[in-house]
Parts: structure tokens; C-alpha cells; sequence
């Protein structure tokens, strides 16, 4: 009984999906990869701001949380276009689901590896035999990569790391259940010196500074709605007030964290957590103004193919992103 | 004899059948594939109605049901192009189960036989235990039950990230949260099954000069056996539930909850559906089992005599 | 066991009469669920000491204190117990205001209680009481879709062989599967066609909560004797007449026990409900942004919050129990 609802709602919104499409010309639904923080300011910002409404888009922002992948609900149709991680997106887009890179707002990554200096780590070649937590849910695939370029199994024993299917704080570091935990500096670092651990008891890699990084938090839409002009141009005016937003978080962190809390529905964000969070995250937006760069881009593949013999994508990919939308944006 | 006039009127199967084939023609006006998919349902359904009638039906209506819901699902998904990344059709999940039976086996021995089962066992034997203890006590009673109550009632959601916390990424926090979980149900259970004796059949006991373990052993046990029962099979469904929902908040790289969790992430749901289909077959095998038990412990309990 | 009856010796002596008789109760009751929790409480401050040690002895040496095993790196292998009897001073003085306590004791847990419930504006965004009535819409509906599911489901079971002999296996079968696994792509599904807001996360409560009330049911509508049942045969009273004259009534006492059941399952369906929509407000969304910030406190007082409020809805149906069973004869 269920499937027969379900296949008659689903026949249903196969044939009004074109009519969804047409009426709502100017609105445009952004599924964010996590829940509402400065990670995402720009966009909230473009929004209180009405940067927006200055483009007469109107614009629905849905936040993420731990069981929301935006594959899914791109694919799904529940948002026009989606925040992922490249990794995640591309692996994706390997899987069958068509999803193209149009504007890239972040230059660098945040992502890093925090570990408690006494466990007597000093290098990757160190982290054989130690306990390691990784998130999972996309984010896994620069550790995984990482780690098979430096020729470490993760399978656990003492030549290999064991992986901890991390949750999203930063208890297992504090608890010691691991050695390291992942954390983005914009985030979980400043979680762990709140929590009263100095600087000088930790160590840290950056995956920037050790070559692995991927590119993050790239704003992804389908491929097959790339060939209706009338998204093309919504999308175009999309990206252009939310750069706009963007800049303006970036010369302003503190309006912007004002703003995201403002937009927090749950009431826990703190203000200094956010004040901080935008002052991080602007570092990493800094020197895009949007457009991809191909260089990063390459990079980003580069790193992924590089897995040896588990990687994350198994051949470039072809067609997974367009700078149509950002040449007209931004010229 | 029967007086046939007054015999309750049955729809005649001609006027079903009628029926049937005016809702498969209204949903054809929406589409082929619904009124397709219709015409399945319904004649599979009719073919059910004619099996349970026999005497295989007690186990072949389920099966059959069963293999309804696989076909009506396989065509839905094929027909109207569900993509693969919400809904995968059951050849899929099939393929996926036979591509990673080795994964999945070791996910089952982490999630099952460490987490539900150990937790399930500790569980019960604790609820059991505490039961004789506060059914001596009227004043324990009175007091723990609603106290367990409001333990019952913490959401496990909440209670696995806390229990991770303190036990660990490993199958021991897992099994913590089973017995959470399983603990009160069997607690409730085995109470009331103690106190479910007619005065009759205690003043019987008083009158044979029964001590107290006498007492037990030979009046109150027997007759807590089905209430016990009642309970060990809810906590078996809980305890698989626990298991598998406290891996998501932490745990080592394998585990079914670890395994689900990941592949989501992955899109790979074909592999997804394969670790939920293990730990539907697990629970309900576990449950039958328990059933069976039941069965042939507790022979003598109306509700195992036959039906109406 | 018993209350305490009119006819009882003494009860002509000071009040009698319904409330008196209620209140005479109540000690009969209060006292011992008093001793108990009060015996729970002195035990939780006792083990607050173990459990909060190993963060209370890294306190006292960032503040420059000399402990017996100095380093944390020493301390890291010893157990909460061992690390109380080396250091017992400290870890008795240190347990109980932490910041990140392991455990929380029951005044913090109080206290943080308070300060979201009563403290707070019901329509803030701090509000714990506006985030459980925010999860309370889709709980009573779908507690309320799942019962009347539950009861069709039971009423066809009896009635149907066919139902009989297939239904069952696959209820108990659809229970084993994790809701936590499927409530993402319910959630995809309905948004795809178009259903949104408070539904989807119904449809999660009510998938909990029909099992209960459906096994229930199935047991209270076969309660009846033979003897009851061949009296209705004799007055030649119809399959429905049986069900609506004798069967429903009969079953009313395993109704209201799986109603209660029920309704907590719906609660926590609502919860896992909302991880999977964005986790933006409701107890759920309380639960998981403690997590996420290492607000340890804030999880147990929206655990807390969760509980009295399941507590709070079984004690409503228990009453709607005793009304109803009181006017029908069957206390």
C-alpha cells in the first residue's frame, strides 16, 4: 500500500515537475551541507542584506545537519542547487548523478588533523598504530586519500591507523579515545582550546600545508537543468548576489555573525563562537571571487586519483564543472 | 445448521473483481505504469486470498505477500524511473548483498552477536533479577516502577551520543545502550507476570507449607513464563534498534548502523538496503526463535492454544 | 496494594471523600517513588567523582597544582576510581561545576532546566519549552495517524485470514528496520512530492507508533470469551455489530496499555524525525547542537526535557484510562 502512494505521488510529480519549474522562475532553494553557521554567511548575509531581492530572486535556505547528504536531495528535487564538498560531489557524479561545479566561493580548505602533541607524533609516518577519527558522510575522502598516498593501511594493527567513525564534536580527543581527531579550523579547533587544551599540548596538520587538500563548499546544481535558460540565468543572478554577500561577510565578521545567529532556529550558537568561526572562514574565502579556478581544480583531482589502491574517484571526470555561470556573473 | 437467510452477506468475488477493474481503468487515465502496477497488486492479492484458504497458507500467504511487495516495488521503480539514489529496486539490493557478504558478515558479528545480542542478554538477565527483588518489596515496586518509567521514556537518540562517551567507540557502548533499552520492558514484564496469580492459588501454596523459593519455583515462575516472554520479544526488537541507531554516533570502521550511516553518505544505497534487509531478516529470525521457545515452554497459555 | 476503601477502619475519622481519598493515596504512592529517586540522586553525586576525575585532576594541573601522576600522559590508562584514590582532594572539589563534565551533576542539569525553561521567553529561540512544542505537533499527529493505522491494521487482522496470516510477520518485520536509517529517505521521498513541514515527520512517529497499538489491539479484540462471542452469534448480530458492540469495548483495557506505549514510540519518532529536516528546532535539534558544540549540559536537560514531556503525555493517557475505563465498569 505504501509503494502504490508512493508510486502514484511519485507519477504525480513526474508530471508536474516541468510546471513546478516554469512557475517559480525567480525562486531559488540552496540546500547548505551543514547546519546554519558563518561557514555559510555569505549566503545569509546576501539574504537579510537583500542582495537578493536587489536581483529579484527569492531565495530558500535549507540547512544541513548529520542526515542530509545534498546529493540526495538534489536528486530528490528538493533544492535547486546544493554546498559539497568536491570529493563528495565528484564521487557522486561517478555514481550516476549528473551534478555540476558552477561557482567555487572558497579558495583554500580548512580541513585539518589535531593531535595531542604526548602521543609523540610528529609526522604522517607517526599516525602508524594510532588511533585515528575521521568523519564520514563525504568528508572522509581527503583522510582516505591522503592516507594512500603516505602508503598507510587503515584497516587498524600496528603499521596501519585505526579509523573512528567521528561524531561532530570533539569529544573523542578531549575523552582520549583517539590520538587525532579531524577538525576544520574554522570549527572544531577553536572547540578543542575552549575546552581548556593549549596550544602547545597539540599538534596539528594542515591538509593544505601537506598537499592533499580539496576544494570545499562548491555551490553544485544538475547538470540537466544547465540546459533550460531560464535556470542559467536564475543561477547567474544567484551567484552574483551571493559573491556579493560573501565580500561584504568578509569585511564585516562581525554584522555577519550577527546576522547568521539571528538565522539560527536552534538558539545554541553562541556569539563569540560565530564572531570567531567568520573571521576563519574568511581567510579561506579570500582570493575567490567566485569563479573556479582550473588549477585548484586539477589539483583537487589530482589528489583524488592519486589514492592508489582505493581511490575515491576511479578516472578524471569530464564535464564536472562550468564557468558558463561565473563569466556571466561576475563579468 | 445453518439458517441461510440469515446467513451475514459476503460481497460476492464477482462484485470485487468489478471494483478492481474500475480503479485499474480511473488510474489509467493518470498513467499506464499506475494502472500496471494496480492491476499486479490486485491480482496478486487475489491469488493470496485463494491461498490462504488452504493449508500451506500459513506459511505461504505471508511469503507470498511477501514477494507482492518485492514485485509491486521492482516495477515501481523500473516504470517510473525512480533514480537510484533515493530508491533502489530490489534486483539491486540483491546484486549488493551478494557483492559484500564478507563486509556485511563482519558488520553482523560487530552490530549483532557484540552489540544486540551481549546487551540483550545482560539486559534481560538484570530486568529478570530486579523483578524477584522488588517483587518481594511492595514499597520497591511502588517506588522503581515509576522511576523506570521516566528512564524508559529518555529518547535514545539522546542517550547513545552520552553512553558512547563514556564506553568508548567500541561494541561495549553499544551494548550499553541495549541494555538501556532492553532492561525496563523485561523489568515490567517479569513483575507483572510474578504478581499475575489468583489468591486462590496462593492460599493453595500457603496450605502446602511452600517456603518462599518453593513458592517461586513452583507457583510464581511458571506463571511469569508468558509475560517473560512477552517482554524478551519486545527486547529483542529494541535490542537490534539499539545496536544498530547508537553506531551512528560513534564507532569503529564496521558495524551495520556504521555501515548504513557511511554508504548514505556514499550514495551508495543498493548497499544501504543490503545491511537493513540483514538486520530485518536477523531480527525477525530472532524473534521467531524466541516464539518458538515460547512455544513450547509456556504450551499450556491460552493464547498458544488456538485462535479465534 | 490496595486503596484505601470508604468502608475501611478509620475512614470516618478527618476527610474523607474523593480528594481526601486521592490525597491519602498519593502518600501511598509519593513516598516510596520520594526514597527512591532521592537514593538515585545521592547515588548520580557519588559517581559524578569517578567519572568527572580524569578531567578535574587536568584542571588542577593547568592551574599549576602538583599531582601524584603528573602528566596526563601518565594518568591517560588509570581509571576513574584509580585516579580518585591517588588524588582524592582534588577530584571530590573539581566534580561537580565542570564545564564538560562526563557527568553532569543533577544541580548543573537543574539549573541549565531552568534557565531554558522558565528563564526564557516562550517564543525565544533558547526556549527548551517552545522546541518541545515545536516537536510535540508532530508527535500527537503522528501518534494520532499511527493509533487509527494500528487499530484498521488490528480490526482487519481479526477479521481476515488472509490479513491474519500475512500482515503480522511483516509488522513485526518492519519494526526491525532502522528508523534512523530509513527516516532520510522518507524525508527525500515526501519532499520530492512535494510534502512538506510537519507530514513527513508524522509519518516517522507513526510508523513507531502503529506496531504497539496494532498488537495490542489484535489481543484486546480477541479478549472476548467463546461464550460472549456465541451470545452474539445467537442474537444473530453481523461481523460488525460483534466488532462494534462487543469486541471494541472489550479490548479498550489493551488499548489504552499499547496507546501509552505507543505515544512515547511517537515521541521518539519525532525526534529522529527532525535529524534528517535540518535539525533546526524541535528537542531533537536541542539534542544534537549540544553535541555538536560539546555543551554537555545542554544535552542532558534536553534529555531531561524529552523524558518529562513523554512522562507527560503517558500520565495524559492514563487519566483518559481511568476516566473512560471508571464510566465503562472495567477498573
Amino acid at each position: 500500500m505504501k509503494h502504490l502512494i508512493a508510486s502514484a505521488g511519485l507519477a504525480v510529480a513526474g508530471l508536474t515537475a516541468p510546471a513546478f519549474a516554469d512557475a517559480h522562475a525567480n525562486a531559488v532553494t540552496l540546500q547548505l551541507q551543514w547546519v546554519t553557521q558563518a561557514q555559510f554567511a555569505g549566503y545569509y548575509v546576501a539574504k537579510d542584506k537583500g542582495f537578493y531581492e536587489e536581483e529579484g530572486l527569492d531565495v530558500t535556505i535549507q540547512p544541513g545537519g548529520p542526515d542530509i547528504a545534498p546529493p540526495q536531495v538534489l536528486a530528490g528535487g528538493g533544492a535547486d542547487a546544493m554546498l559539497n564538498w568536491m570529493p563528495s560531489a565528484l564521487s557522486a557524479r561517478e555514481k550516476g548523478l549528473p551534478v555540476v561545479n558552477i561557482a567555487q566561493p572558497f579558495k583554500t580548505s580548512g580541513l585539518m588533523l589535531t593531535c595531542w602533541k604526548d602521543t609523540g607524533i610528529t609526522g604522517p609516518q607517526d599516525f602508524k598504530g594510532k588511533t585515528i577519527g575521521v568523519w564520514f558522510f563525504g568528508n572522509e575522502y581527503p583522510f582516505l586519500s591522503w592516507m594512500s598516498q603516505e602508503g598507510i593501511p587503515t584497516d587498524g594493527g600496528d603499521d596501519g591507523v585505526t579509523v573512528l567513525k567521528q561524531g561532530f564534536n570533539v569529544d573523542p580527543l578531549l575523552q582520549r579515545q583517539a590520538d587525532c581527531i579531524s577538525t576544520m579550523t574554522y570549527n572544531e579547533y577553536g572547540q578543542v582550546l575552549d575546552a581548556g587544551v593549549s596550544e602547545d599540548e597539540l599538534i596539528t596538520f594542515k591538509y593544505e600545508d601537506m598537499g592533499v587538500a580539496t576544494l570545499e563548499d562548491g555551490i553544485w546544481v544538475l547538470e540537466d537543468n544547465l540546459e533550460d535558460p531560464a535556470f542559467v540565468d536564475k543561477m547567474t543572478r544567484f551567484v552574483r548576489a551571493s559573491m556579493k554577500g560573501w565580500k561584504y561577510a568578509e569585511e564585516n565578521p562581525q554584522e555577519a555573525a550577527e546576522i547568521v545567529l539571528e538565522n539560527d532556529e536552534t538558539g545554541a550558537q553562541t556569539e563569540a563562537h560565530q564572531v570567531r568561526m567568520m573571521g576563519e572562514i574568511a581567510k579561506l574565502t579570500a582570493g575567490s571571487n567566485g569563479a573556479l579556478d582550473e588549477a585548484d581544480y586539477k589539483r583537487t583531482v589530482d589528489t583524488l586519483l592519486a589514492g592508489g589502491s582505493d581511490p575515491v574517484i576511479s578516472k578524471a571526470p569530464e564535464g564536472a564543472w562550468t564557468s558558463v555561470i561565473t563569466d556571466q556573473a561576475l563579468n | 445448521m445453518t439458517v441461510a437467510a440469515h446467513r451475514p452477506a459476503r460481497l460476492a468475488p464477482w462484485g470485487l473483481a468489478l471494483g478492481g477493474f474500475v480503479l485499474i481503468g480511473v488510474a489509467f487515465l493518470v498513467g499506464w505504469q499506475l494502472a500496471l502496477v494496480l492491476a499486479v497488486w490486485l491480482a496478486l492479492w487475489a491469488v493470496n486470498v485463494g491461498v490462504a484458504r488452504t493449508t500451506a497458507g500459513t506459511w505461504a500467504a505471508p511469503v507470498l505477500f511477501g514477494l507482492t511487495l518485492l514485485i509491486l516495488w521492482e516495477l515501481t521503480v523500473r516504470l517510473f524511473n525512480v533514480p537510484g539514489v533515493i530508491l533502489p529496486a530490489p534486483t539491486q539490493i540483491a546484486v549488493a548483498l551478494a557483492e559484500n557478504t564478507n563486509t556485511l558478515r563482519a558488520d553482523f558479528v560487530q552490530t549483532v552477536l557484540k552489540g544486540a545480542l551481549g546487551g540483550w542478554l545482560i539486559g534481560s538477565t538484570a530486568g529478570i533479577a530486579t523483578a524477584l527483588l522488588v517483587a518481594r518489596s511492595d514499597f520497591l515496586r511502588r517506588g522503581l516502577l515509576p522511576v523506570g518509567n521516566f528512564v524508559a521514556a529518555l529518547p535514545i537518540v539522546g542517550t547513545a551520543p552520552i553512553l558512547v562517551m563514556w564506553f568508548g567507540f567500541g561494541w561495549e557502548s553499544k551494548a550499553a545502550v541495549v541494555v538501556v533499552m532492553v532492561f525496563f520492558p523485561v523489568l515490567v514484564n517479569t513483575v507483572a507476570g510474578l504478581a499475575d496469580t489468583t489468591s486462590m492459588q496462593r492460599d493453595l501454596m500457603r496450605t502446602y507449607g511452600a517456603s518462599a523459593g518453593q513458592d517461586l519455583r513452583y507457583l510464581r515462575a511458571p506463571s511469569a513464563l508468558p509475560f517473560v516472554f512477552n517482554g524478551l520479544k519486545i527486547a529483542t526488537t529494541l535490542a537490534l534498534i539499539g545496536a544498530i541507531v547508537a553506531e551512528f554516533f560513534g564507532s569503529p570502521t564496521f558495524g551495520l548502523g556504521f555501515r548504513i550511516s557511511t554508504e548514505v553518505g556514499r550514495l551508495n544505497l543498493p548497499v544501504v538496503w543490503a545491511a537493513i534487509v540483514v538486520a530485518a531478516v536477523t531480527g525477525s529470525l530472532w524473534y521467531g526463535a524466541i516464539a518458538m521457545l515460547e512455544k513450547r515452554l509456556t504450551f499450556w497459555h491460552p493464547s498458544q492454544r488456538g485462535r479465534r | 496494594m490496595t486503596d484505601t476503601q470508604i468502608s475501611a477502619p478509620g475512614a470516618g475519622i478527618g476527610r474523607s471523600g474523593r480528594i481526601a481519598l486521592a490525597m491519602r493515596g498519593m502518600h501511598h504512592r509519593l513516598g516510596p517513588v520520594l526514597a527512591v529517586v532521592a537514593a538515585l540522586i545521592a547515588l548520580w553525586y557519588l559517581a559524578a567523582i569517578p567519572m568527572n576525575a580524569q578531567n578535574s585532576l587536568m584542571l588542577a594541573e593547568r592551574e599549576g597544582i602538583v599531582l601524584t601522576p603528573a602528566t596526563a600522559s601518565e594518568r591517560r590508562n588509570m581509571s576513574g576510581f584509580a585516579l580518585t584514590l591517588a588524588e582524592p582532594s582534588q577530584a571530590v572539589a573539581r566534580a561537580f561545576a565542570q564545564d564538560r563534565p562526563r557527568l553532569p551533576s543533577p544541580h548543573q542539569v537543574l539549573a541549565e532546566l531552568w534557565d531554558s525553561t522558565v528563564n526564557q521567553n516562550v517564543t525565544s529561540k533558547r526556549s527548551l519549552v517552545r522546541h518541545a512544542g515545536i516537536t510535540l505537533a508532530p508527535t500527537l499527529l503522528g501518534f494520532v495517524i499511527g493509533s487509527l493505522a494500528g487499530i484498521a491494521l488490528a480490526v482487519g487482522i481479526v477479521h481476515s485470514r488472509l490479513m491474519d496470516l500475512s500482515v503480522m510477520p511483516w509488522a513485526i518485520a518492519s519494526q526491525t528496520i532502522p528508523i534512523l536509517a530509513i527516516a532520510p529517505m522518507i524525508i527525500v521521498v515526501l519532499n520530492s512530492i512535494g510534502v512538506q513541514g510537519v507530514l513527513p515527520k508524522a509519518i516517522i512517529s507513526a510508523y513507531l507508533s502503529f506496531f504497539p497499538v496494532t498488537v495490542g489491539m489484535v489481543k484486546g479484540l480477541r479478549a472476548p470469551s467463546p461464550s460472549d462471542l456465541d451470545l452474539m452469534r445467537t442474537w444473530n448480530a453481523s461481523a460488525t455489530r460483534t466488532l462494534l458492540s462487543l469486541r471494541l469495548p472489550a479490548s479498550l483495557p489493551y488499548l489504552f496499555a499499547s496507546l501509552k506505549i505507543a505515544v512515547a514510540a511517537a515521541l521518539v519518532g519525532a525526534i529522529v524525525g527532525e535529524f534528517p529536516t535540518g535539525a533546526v528546532s524541535g528537542l531533537g535539534a536541542r539534542l544534537l547542537a549540544g553535541s555538536y558544540y560539546g555543551q554537555t549540559v545542554q544535552i542532558w536537560s534536553a534529555l531531561f526535557g524529552a523524558a518529562i514531556v513523554a512522562a507527560a503525555l503517558v500520565a495524559a493517557i492514563g487519566l483518559a484510562q481511568r476516566v473512560t475505563l471508571k464510566r465503562m465498569g472495567l477498573s
